[in-house]
């Protein structure tokens, strides 16, 4: 169950949130929504796939973190093991709601930050803390303000980025076929990624193109990622062996 | 007259002449330099006929093959997803009396004696629920596909009921915007023959003449070319296939939410049956019937009948049914010279299996794909395509023969008279007797392509309350325990696909705000 509310410093003066990584917290999860502003970090320890969603079909970009559901190959007794989180599992238990203005002031919409009271990460004893004791806000909250903007940017950017990958055809179905340390054979479906002949095969301008929208580096950071899926295997293997 | 085959001429607009332009230009690069050009003449004063028309899943490929969007496709052409036919009324008239007809093959198809096994330990189950997913789907109005299927390709099995009017204007603009056919807008005033007997060109109105080398007729009804110029005589199949009249209405729904059925409903009559498909934006209904049999009046009074059952007495005072007069069957041959028919103006019969648009696709896949390069090869060409359609043609007939043939109704001279062996074709009356003791197999339709498959053939037969009698000969070893498997494999995947399938119109209003992707 999700209970979202408003935040604000009078009704969580005292909230904490619980920042260690375990899958009691909800991080037993395979892969967590990325946005191209993202592939540079994410790159450097995950592979990044597209998925459709759902309810539209849409192409979604996605950090792979497991081969199934409910699994986190870097979740272990000692937390995360990566050196750097998606921004889409940092920032829970918070999101970004918006609000009209104040009636009569414009019809602006606010981003403003709700929290899940019902995240097992919320306490009043333990971990970060919200507000400082005057109702100051936090550098954890500070930080937290600033991945909310980086995430509603990012997942603004990625339809026009999806489009033109589209349009130029560079997206392909992908399926993953492995055999793991125990001898069975495992197929990862569903997944699509980058078709690097087509991308070879941009001519001038469709290059050009591309980089002027910001799209470039992005493309080559989700092909560069695909040499995290060895290690990902890897880890699966180890905990097999374990 | 030059010797290769360059000019191709299409007379006539229409979901015939637009699909025959649309796969030929695709397939011959139109409008490409040195390549063939299609040339699409339209009578500025077409009718559109504008009534819901059923395809089969063909028009995925066919749809696919002209390079359309399908997208595009079901937000223009008012499309929904028909997953086949339900046939209402048809064994007895009671009730409980109704049969499906999916497009899905059934479950493990060909690899285990599945009628056997239905007649042994599930004789108390309509064969088609056995053996496919697809009713269960149907029952429940579920889609055939995600939102996340990529565009033509299917869940389950699947055709469209489509706008015919709107589905002409869809393939006009994509064949002159994309495929470089060119649209001539005009009046037809003669044909010039040239000294072999063959067409030369078509005098117009406003264009002068339009020279071709090979002349498509998309004239329907009035099959200007084939019927009217050459004089192809026309073969009437109404001996055996009664029904020579429509009368047709479009029926709103109660409102925007109504659910959309999954397939055509087919509902008999007392002289002829009702025809229901849904659009997303309304339902198209028609009542198909004998004039021989019925009165148009009494005709009339059956349509208002279904309409105020199924629509309400408003729905029912409000139609003004359109009324469609039809003789049923086909040219003695469909290629003449450098002329070939395609639709309507080959040939036309009741629309009980949505052969009409099918026929339509196979021809112009047929043209397009043995297009002869040369007059010289043209005869060859034309020989084929008779043979060839004139065996679907007989197909045809003997497949809707089939739905009439084992009624239980008596209650009327058409039903009585539909039984009458005399009616019958021989090849299905030699049929009828050796399915008493063999399934519908790939050997009595033996071509590659065959408008409708073997389990068609199964599902009407044993739909319409066909038993067949035990063989003599034993099983397989294990071919019992092969066919429980696959029943178990077809009950598996009901329950999967009912938990991830949406309704019809969920997945119809998805498409219209996402569209679909193409991979």
């Amino acid at each position: 169950m999700t209970k979202h509310v408003l935040l604000n410093n009078v009704e969580h003066k005292d909230l904490r949130v619980i920042t260690r990584r375990a899958a009691q917290y909800g991080d037993d999860v395979m892969c967590a929504l990325t946005f191209p502003a993202e592939f540079r970090s994410v790159q450097a320890h995950y592979p990044i796939f597209f998925r459709k969603a759902a309810d539209s079909g849409q192409f979604q970009p996605f950090a792979m973190l497991g081969f199934r559901d409910g699994e986190n190959l870097f979740l272990d007794e000692q937390g995360w093991d990566a050196t750097y989180l998606p921004m889409t599992v940092e920032r829970q238990p918070f999101l970004i709601g918006f609000q009209s203005g104040a009636a009569g002031a414009g019809a602006e919409r606010q981003m403003v930050v709700l929290v899940d009271l019902d995240s097992p990460r919320i306490s009043q004893t333990e971990g970060e803390r919200v507000f400082l004791e005057y109702g100051g806000v936090s550098e954890y909250l500070q930080r937290v303000n600033s991945v909310l903007g980086a995430i509603h940017a990012g997942i603004e950017s990625t339809p026009p980025f999806v489009a033109a990958l589209l349009e130029l055809d560079l997206l392909e179905s992908f399926a993953l076929d492995m055999r793991l340390a125990d001898g069975t054979d495992h197929r990862v479906a569903g997944f699509y990624t980058i078709n690097e002949e087509r991308l070879a095969a941009l001519d001038g301008a469709q290059l050009e193109r591309l980089n002027r929208a910001g799209h470039l580096l992005p493309v080559f950071m989700v092909v560069a990622s695909l040499s995290n899926i060895r290690a990902l295997i890897e880890r699966k293997n180890r905990r097999l062996g374990a | 007259m030059s010797e290769a085959v360059e000019r191709i001429v299409v007379v006539g607009g229409g979901s015939a002449g637009w699909l025959a332009a649309g796969v030929i230009a695709a397939g011959h690069q139109s409008g490409a330099p040195g390549a063939a050009q299609v040339t699409v003449v339209e009578s500025p004063d077409v009718r559109t006929i504008g009534v819901g028309e059923g395809t089969w899943p063909s028009m995925r490929d066919t749809l696919r093959r002209i390079g359309v969007s399908e997208t595009e496709f079901i937000r223009d052409c008012d499309a929904s997803f028909k997953q086949g036919s339900k046939f209402v009324g048809w064994v007895t008239g009671g009730n409980d009396d109704q049969y499906f007809h999916p497009f899905a093959l059934p479950q493990g198809y060909t690899e285990a004696d599945l009628v056997a096994q239905w007649q042994a330990g599930h004789a108390d189950i309509p064969f088609a629920d056995l053996v496919s997913y697809q009713p269960h789907l149907c029952r429940l109005g579920r889609a055939p596909k995600q939102i996340a299927t990529p565009e033509f390709a299917a869940v389950a099995n699947y055709a469209y009921h489509l706008d015919a009017g709107k589905f002409g204007e869809f393939l006009r603009e994509h064949c002159t915007t994309r495929l470089g056919v060119r649209h001539v807008v005009d009046h037809v005033t003669g044909i010039v023959p040239s000294d072999s007997g063959d067409i030369a060109a078509l005098e117009t109105k406003g264009h002068g003449r339009i020279e071709g080398d090979l002349f498509v007729d998309c004239t329907g009804f009035a099959s200007l070319l084939l019927g009217g110029h050459y004089q192809v005589p026309f073969v009437s199949r109404q001996d055996v296939l009664f029904n020579d009249s429509a009368l047709a209405v479009q029926v709103p729904y109660a409102d925007e939410r109504s659910p959309i059925e999954s397939q055509t409903i087919g509902t008999a009559q007392d002289c002829g049956w009702i025809w229901d498909i849904g659009l997303p934006t309304r339902r198209g209904i028609g009542h198909v019937y004998s004039s021989a049999h019925t009165t148009d009046e009494q005709a009339e009074q059956s349509l208002r009948r279904y309409v105020a059952a199924t629509a309400g007495a408003a729905a029912a005072a409000a139609m003004s049914p359109r009324k469609l007069g039809f003789r049923p069957g086909h040219r003695a041959e469909f290629w003449h010279r450098n002329c070939v028919a395609v639709g309507i103006a080959a040939g036309f019969i009741e629309p009980l299996e949505a052969s009409a648009l099918a026929l339509i696709e196979l021809s112009a896949a047929m043209i397009s794909d043995q297009l002869p390069a040369t007059r010289g090869e043209m005869d060859l060409v034309a020989r084929r395509f008779n043979e060839s359609f004139a065996y679907r043609w007989e197909r045809i007939v003997d497949f809707l023969k089939l739905h009439y043939v084992l009624t239980c109704r008596r209650g009327s001279d058409y039903w009585r008279d539909n039984c009458e062996p005399a009616t019958i074709p021989e090849r299905l009356r030699e049929l009828l007797v050796y399915w008493r003791h063999h399934p519908p197999s790939r050997y009595d339709l033996p071509r590659v392509d065959e408008i409708f498959p073997s389990a068609s053939y199964q599902y009407v037969l044993y739909g319409m309350g066909f038993r067949p009698q035990s063989s003599v000969c034993a099983r397989l070893p294990g071919d019992a325990e092969r066919a429980e498997g696959f029943f178990r494999e077809s009950a598996a995947l009901t329950r999967r696909l009912l938990a991830g399938l949406p309704e019809n119109r969920v997945l119809l209003e998805q498409i219209g705000r996402h569209g679909m992707q193409r991979i």
